[in-house]
């Protein structure tokens, strides 16, 4: 991106608050993972060791697992670290680079939009009934891609107003 | 028609460049739309395609190798390493492939080993000058050794989507020889890339300076043993090693090597979320995008348009592998095991074919699958942990990709590869 | 066009009686109503099967009663160990009163139940002892599927119940990270667990119906011929079920014990069932609405 354009002062903040919302993120799954590492320690030391198997592990590490993909893959979008397929959109002419990029953008917030609606109406639709061995509500299985998703929706919409700006950030989007 | 918009739309998405995640994940709830499916199951698709237990390896050992990393394990192996094999070319490569035959004899699958293996392997070759697309290269295709090599859980889909009749502990015996063929393969593979790309030759340093690189890497070596040790022994299940291998990776960094500071661990953390997150998401997107494909029955189709087309045994089994391999590269094992065994097995067994051999090929081709573009959860981990973009990899990965094709066609072709062993040590 | 979801592979009982159903459905129907059946759990698991036919992606599902016991309640009595006598008690149970109930239970979840499956009784396997008292299961490390009752059944029994994904139990019974599992004989014989754990005990502790069940809204959509028409297909393959599931029992329980497994009955069970006491109670105190369901099939002769 030139930097001849001028920046819009109004998007400072919001970046700003975007980048604190995806430390959260990377907070909450960093600690997600650091305690389903040591809840297996605790699993395989009770059923080896103590020979009683903490029953409740299985189920809590499959929940954690979602959080660490969901919030996770919401931060990845935020960064740009997805794996993707770049040499195509980088051989083609800038204009149509531009229009590939933003169709980009909005097929990613329209998917976490998506993400945050059916995800939402499948946490209702699983709420009354539970997960076995940790009482705890089925629903709980689909809220980390609800946020997840609504959160890719946020980060992909600001993608584009930065681009709008001119002051995206894709490697292969500055020249 | 909607099939085509499930395959349209995820290669316009891809070609726009939409991450891959979410390409498969945009062209599956498409899909879903277009079927006039309700979209809640394809977003319940999405989330059950990672709420698999056995998966949990990945996020294990890629913390493992993130602490083995930035806390100097990682370091003191590539010094061993280099004294040990850097005298020969591609030595790295080599060694490679054949700790994925060692760990494939623990490991039940190859998403384990490639977790495992990567997370450790390719930063240890990115820093000793191999290129990145060479490290993942290796270690993606050496990979599938875990799933030949006994134990395997996808042979033991296999035996029972075979309805009965196969015994396991026979079926993981046939697996050896072609597992061990097929490593030999990748190796000759590996050395001969090294080779043409010029990858230098270091001198051998001596042994005074091999048994000290040597002594450095023990406890880097020891998580080897521990994990080896624990499964066989039956202290855990492979996937609850990966939490071990983290584990000790962390103390003996913290205490051994007090190496390991608060930065340095915040590092490995975030760094083994975003390869974790990556991964995940991916597969989780590919699990309503194959949902789709079992919907339009294209296993079933695409077996149904190939049969009949010959009488030739050979042919019919080239075909085999032919529509195995590309079923292979949409959409992941398990459920291909479960759809293609009762079609194929009865066909294979009308030309002879054994049973216990007819699952060697089956798992070598669908093995391969995972190491392909666009859907293949090792070729995902690999591109990951090797942070190389995916069609970097696919570029040059061709020659591992011959590597296997050969040990696939002996297996095919030659049935005492498979049969001997078992029929050695069954009777 | 429907779709139904079936976890067996090709040439099991119920993927043989599924197809059936499918066949029957049309004739009876006079081909207004097809059915494209998906066999060996190809569209998700079996917890994941039962939402998409309470939603409405499929259409059709044969079940096991125990995973639809999280979402019925009162489906979840059947899980209750020792409940049933035997399997013919079982059956006489599900087609009377106490059947109606569990079905209508099961209806306000969004799904209805056709017919009614065999799946047989789970007993104890291990790869050390046979199993005659509570006693043997005392220290032993038990894998038990994700059910609160199942896993305070075992522990009832002074065992270690061990949740664990069914795909790593085999290595772990070979490696003795878990000592023994419980299961009926197709699926101890079929999935090779006889090849690494050698004693089967009939204890016979469970004994968990299968279903033939329909999308709610599909089902009320129809005329009452329809209906009748669908029922009748359903029971008529259930018929077939049973009766080829009796054959496969008989076929599977011939070749472990041919490969060497030694099976034991277990003369006295009274002592087992003695121990579920505290399980049957802390259950009736979570749900007292279904302490009469469960007198009802205790009752039933
Ligand atoms: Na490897
Ligand atoms: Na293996």
């Amino acid at each position: 991106m030139d930097d001849t354009k001028p920046h819009a002062d109004f998007m400072t903040p919001v970046d700003t608050a975007l980048d604190r919302i995806a430390g959260l993120c990377k907070l909450i799954t960093g600690v997600s993972m650091v305690v389903l590492t040591a809840i297996f320690g605790w699993l395989v030391f009770g059923r080896y060791v103590l020979n009683a198997t903490p029953t409740w592990v299985e189920q809590a590490a499959l929940l954690l697992v979602m959080v660490i993909a969901f919030l996770g893959a919401a931060v990845g979008v935020h960064e740009h670290t997805h794996l993707s397929v770049s040499a195509l959109r980088s051989a083609v002419p800038d204009r149509l680079r531009k229009v590939f990029v933003i169709v980009t953008d909005l097929a990613m917030a329209g998917f976490g939009a998506l993400m945050l609606i059916y995800g939402a109406r499948l946490t209702v639709f699983k709420w009354d009934s539970q997960i076995p061995l940790i009482q705890l509500p089925e629903g709980l299985r689909s809220l980390p891609l609800t946020v997840g998703g609504g959160l890719i929706l946020v980060f992909s919409l600001a993608h584009l107003v930065r681009l709008a700006l001119g002051r995206d950030l894709r490697s292969d989007t500055i020249q | 028609m909607g099939l085509l918009v499930l395959l349209g739309l995820f290669a316009l998405c891809v070609v726009i460049g939409v991450p891959v995640a979410f390409a498969l994940g945009i062209s599956a709830i498409a899909a879903f739309a277009y079927e006039g499916l309700p979209l809640m199951i394809g977003f319940q698709r999405i989330i059950s395609g990672i709420n698999v237990f056995s998966l949990m390896a990945i996020p294990f050992f890629i913390f493992a190798g993130e602490l083995m990393f930035h806390g100097g394990i990682a370091m003191r192996l590539v010094k061993f390493a280099s004294a040990a094999v850097g005298a020969v070319r591609g030595g790295l490569g080599i060694v490679n492939v054949f700790s994925s035959m060692l760990f494939g004899g623990i490991s039940g699958s190859a998403v384990a080993d490639i977790s495992a293996l990567g997370s450790i392997l390719v930063p240890v070759m990115k820093e000793k000058g191999y290129d990145a697309d060479y490290a993942v290269n290796v270690t993606v295709t050496s990979s599938i050794a875990g799933i030949i090599i006994p134990p395997s859980h996808n042979m033991i889909i296999y035996a029972i989507a075979a309805g009965g009749g196969i015994s396991i502990s026979k079926l993981f015996l046939s697996g050896v020889v072609p597992g061990v063929l097929m490593c030999l393969c990748l190796a000759v593979a590996a050395y001969l890339v090294a080779v043409r790309r010029g990858y230098s030759a270091e001198k051998f340093p001596g042994l005074t300076a091999l048994a000290l690189s040597f002594v450095g890497a023990i406890p880097g070596l020891m998580t080897a043993v521990i994990i080896v040790g624990g499964v066989l022994s039956g202290v855990f299940t492979v996937t609850e090693s990966g939490a071990f291998g983290a584990i000790y990776a962390f103390v003996v960094t913290l205490l051994v090597y007090r190496s390991l500071t608060l930065e340095k661990f915040r590092i490995a953390v975030v760094s083994a979320v975003r390869t974790t997150a990556m991964v995940m998401i991916l597969i989780a997107c590919a699990g309503a995008f194959a949902y789709m494909l079992t919907f339009y029955r294209v296993p079933n189709k695409t077996v149904d348009l190939l049969t009949g087309l010959t009488d030739n045994p050979i042919m019919i089994l080239l075909l085999i592998n032919l529509v195995l391999l590309v079923l292979g590269m949409i959409m992941d094992m398990a459920a291909l095991i479960l759809i293609c065994t009762p079609i194929f097995l009865p066909v294979a067994a009308s030309i002879g074919v054994d049973p216990y051999q007819f699952g060697m090929i089956l798992l070598v081709n669908l093995g391969l699958g995972l190491c392909t573009p666009p859907v293949g959860s090792c070729l995902f981990v690999g591109c990951a942990v090797g942070k190389l973009p995916m069609e970097k990899a696919v570029r040059t990965i061709w020659p591992f990709y011959i590597a296997i094709l050969v040990a696939l066609m002996l297996i095919t072709f030659v049935p005492a590869i498979s049969l001997t062993l078992p029929s050695l040590i069954g009777s | 066009e429907w779709r139904g979801w079936n976890i067996h592979v090709e040439g099991y009982p119920n993927t043989v009686a599924m197809d059936k159903f499918a066949e029957l459905l049309a004739d009876k129907t006079g081909g207004e109503i097809t059915l494209q059946m998906f066999h060996g759990g190809t569209l998700g698991s079996q917890p994941d099967a039962i939402e998409q036919v309470r939603l409405g992606g499929l259409e059709i599902g044969n079940f096991n009663l125990g995973p639809i016991g999280p979402i019925a309640a009162e489906a979840n009595v059947v899980s209750l160990p020792f409940i049933f006598k035997d399997v013919p008690h079982m059956f006489r149970v599900l087609n009377g009163e106490a059947g109606a109930m569990i079905a209508e239970g099961m209806a306000a979840k969004g799904l209805v139940p056709l017919a009614w499956y065999d799946a047989g009784a789970r007993s104890f396997y291990n790869g050390t002892k046979p199993i005659n008292t509570p006693e043997d299961v005392a220290g032993m490390k038990v894998r038990v599927m994700n059910n609160d009752l199942y896993s305070g059944m075992i522990a009832q029994l002074g065992g270690n119940p061990s949740p664990m994904a069914f795909a790593e139990v085999y290595q772990a019974l070979k490696t003795g990270v878990v000592d023994g599992a419980e299961n009926n004989w197709p699926s101890y014989e079929s999935t090779g667990h006889f090849e690494v754990a050698g004693y089967y005990s009939l204890s016979q502790h469970l004994i968990i119906p299968e279903c033939v069940c329909i999308n709610a809204d599909v089902y009320n959509a129809l005329s009452d011929d329809m209906k009748a028409a669908v029922k009748e297909a359903a029971m008529e393959s259930a018929a077939l079920q049973q009766q080829l599931w009796n054959e496969r029992e008989a076929t599977s329980r011939e070749m472990v014990e041919k490969a060497g497994v030694v099976t034991n009955e277990i003369a006295d069970k009274a002592p087992f069932q003695a121990a579920m006491a505290p399980v049957y109670e802390a259950y009736l105190a979570a749900n007292p609405d279904l302490r009469p369901l469960v007198e009802l099939i205790q009752a039933t002769e």
